[in-house]
């Protein structure tokens, strides 16, 4: 059963333009100019119950016009659209009841008083039974491990402490479907492993639907299994995280810092030494040519290492690509 | 069964009060379709509990919470209301001046000591009173009011119940700093029900006092600031609201402008009430209070379904 369908869905913005000048100001009060922008063309999509969906796009590509529209602030401009049996822009109240969000850069909680007060007045708010609401609360509190900070206030609490609590607070109502936002933005390597582990448990366990936007490549690679990438208000790639690492996420960049100089270059099939700096070397290497097993076997056996790091590409590079590959097709399809 | 359920919760909601009827009114597609106790949680124990009760309990939490979060403020706002003893020693001293160039024992028909007490509780509204317009200023030029709004409950009647929960906390700190001040100087007074009369007065002054300035706030939906329509609107209630002056030291005519504006049920009506109580006149200041907290909040709704519409069209 699909958990949200989208229609055609729709959206521009009428947008008034200003005419420089004070002669401008003062004619724009009279006679405005105006023009229509289209913030989201026409998109389909089909989204699964207990499906985590990775919705990936720069900023103004039109992805939070979107969010708007499927949980019911903004009403489109056409289309259709189908979430949980609801039309988000006429239900929107009673679908509230079965959506939760999470925002990196927002924070529900009260900021002077502890989580747990937090807690109780989201019980409140979407209208959890006392006794209910008691038992969800202790079983989030166990799995999130907030047993030590659930009596201290915000204020008072890390990023990573603070950001558990917030998806706990989101969690309570049992959320069908959950927005996540950025949900591990500024939290170090340790604290993003651990809220991908917990996200990932929510939907196992409760087979929550994920609707997640992210500029982390870690959270689409570790989290989603589909994705969809949009630009220009329009859907350029859906398909699985597996298709979309093989096809883009093919490179990964080596940092290596060498005991010594080194004297002979670097030769392996797929891997491309990008810089050089006495004996700091950067090397992109191709996955799909050559492991990075295989590329850091051969450095071992023939240097002298001192460091060395892997990275991702950044989800970044990876959408850039598959601008370009989008862009490329349109090209041909428009000169074809 | 079902049917009758159904009766009993509409029979509950029509008995809601001018001002929740008006606010609950204002929330666009909040009223399609069932009440809100459609929630995950119904099939079961919710069956037999009113939606109203789940409702005012929301909306008491939402206050119960503010005044948590402000109680964290307390020296914040002590420190504050020492302005307040600033202020009012210069009017002390201005009224002693007063009473004395006058050679009589009543002004207007109040006591030196009834004026100054009249100013402290009229200050302490004043003072009390939070700064929601910058709030939602914010809330609406940032697009986090779109976040609230994806909350099962109103905007409107949120904001209330933290603006009536903050300025609760704000009138006990104000009223203990500038009450010290007034025990000091004349010691413990006699009004009888006064306390009653500000206390009942005070809720409905807040309330209009919310209306107002939230309109004041949702204008932020057409244009930039808001800060200059607030700070109009502030001195209103400095003069013709009474809070310098009991409105009864004005000229006739303009006592009776007054009388046909909101404003002297801000701050007028509750001071007034402290230091003069009546128990003929609280019942008619009581029906004015009211008939301008229906009248604004009829305003307020239509203003609201106004700018939430644009929001949803055009994203604010």
């Amino acid at each position: 059963m699909s958990a949200i369908r989208v229609q055609g869905l729709t959206k521009s913005f009428t947008m008034k333009h200003k005419q420089p000048g004070l002669s401008g100001s003062i004619k724009g009060l009279f006679k405005p100019v105006v023009s229509e922008k289209v913030a989201v063309q026409p998109i389909d999509f089909t989204v699964e119950q207990g499906e985590v969906l990775a919705f990936l796009g720069p900023n103004g590509a039109g992805k939070s016009t979107t969010i708007k529209m499927l949980t019911g602030i903004l009403h489109p401009s056409g289309g259709e659209a189908d979430v949980l049996g609801y039309t988000p822009w006429r239900d929107r109240q009673r679908l509230a009841f079965h959506v939760g969000s999470v925002f990196g850069q927002k924070s529900q909680l009260w900021y002077h008083l502890p989580p747990v007060d937090t807690f109780e007045l989201m019980g409140r708010i979407y209208e959890v039974p006392m006794n209910d609401f008691r038992k969800r609360r202790d079983d989030l509190v166990e799995r999130f491990e907030l047993g030590n900070y659930l009596h201290t206030p915000v204020r008072k609490l890390s990023l990573g402490e603070r950001m558990r609590c917030e998806i706990a607070a989101a969690l309570l109502h049992r959320p069908q479907i959950v927005f996540l936002d950025e949900p591990t933005i500024g939290l170090d390597v340790v604290v993003k492993a651990m809220i991908r582990d917990l996200i990932r448990e929510m939907n196992r366990e409760e087979g929550t639907t994920l609707f997640l936007t992210s500029h982390d490549a870690g959270d689409v690679e570790q989290l989603c299994k589909r994705v969809i990438v949009i630009n220009h208000g329009q859907v350029i790639l859906d398909d699985s995280v597996t298709n979309m690492k093989r096809e883009y996420l093919t490179h990964k960049t080596i940092h290596l810092k060498l005991a010594v100089i080194p004297e002979q270059p670097l030769l392996l099939p797929g891997v491309e030494v990008v810089k050089q700096k006495g004996a700091g070397l950067k090397l992109s290497v191709n996955t799909v040519e050559t492991s990075i097993e295989t590329v850091l076997a051969y450095i071992v056996q023939n240097y002298r290492l001192e460091d060395v790091t892997i990275e991702d590409p950044s989800m970044e590079e990876v959408i850039t690509h598959i601008y370009a590959k989008a862009g490329k097709e349109q090209g041909h399809e428009s000169s074809g | 069964m079902r049917a009758r359920d159904e009766e009993h919760k509409r029979r509950q909601d029509g008995s809601n009060g001018p001002i929740m009827a008006g606010l609950e009114a204002a929330s666009v597609n909040e009223r399609t379709g069932r009440s809100a106790s459609h929630t995950p949680w119904q099939d079961g124990e919710r069956r037999g509990v009113s939606s109203l009760a789940v409702k005012l309990a929301k909306y008491t939490a939402v206050g119960g919470i503010t005044v948590r979060n402000h109680v964290a403020y307390i020296y914040d706002f002590l420190l504050r209301s020492l302005f307040l003893l600033v202020i009012l020693y210069v009017f002390l001293q201005l009224w002693t001046v007063t009473f004395e160039g006058e050679g009589t024992s009543r002004i207007a028909g109040y006591r030196f000591d009834q004026i100054i007490w009249y100013l402290i509780f009229a200050e302490a509204i004043i003072m009390a009173s939070p700064r929601l317009s910058l709030k939602v200023e914010e809330e609406v030029k940032k697009g986090d009011i779109g976040y609230q709004l994806t909350r099962p409950m109103s905007y409107l009647l949120f904001h209330y119940s933290a603006y009536m929960g903050e300025a609760a906390v704000r009138l006990v700190v104000n009223l203990a700093v500038g009450g010290a001040l007034g025990l000091f100087v004349f010691g413990v007074p006699d009004w009888g029900f006064g306390w009653v009369g500000y206390l009942v007065m005070a809720a409905g002054a807040f309330t209009v006092n919310f209306l107002i300035t939230m309109m004041i706030a949702l204008c932020s939906f057409w244009i930039e600031e808001t800060w200059g329509i607030e700070f109009v609107y502030n001195k209103l209630l400095f003069t013709v609201g009474g809070m310098m002056l009991p409105l009864e030291t004005f000229p006739e005519t303009l006592q009776k402008v007054c009388a046909w504006l909101p404003f002297q049920t801000v701050v007028y009506f509750p001071s007034k009430m402290a230091v003069q109580f009546d128990a003929l006149l609280i019942g008619k200041f009581f029906v004015i209070q009211w008939i301008w907290i229906a009248l604004l909040s009829l305003l307020l709704a239509l203003l609201y379904r106004k700018g939430v519409k644009k929001l949803n069209v055009n994203g604010g």
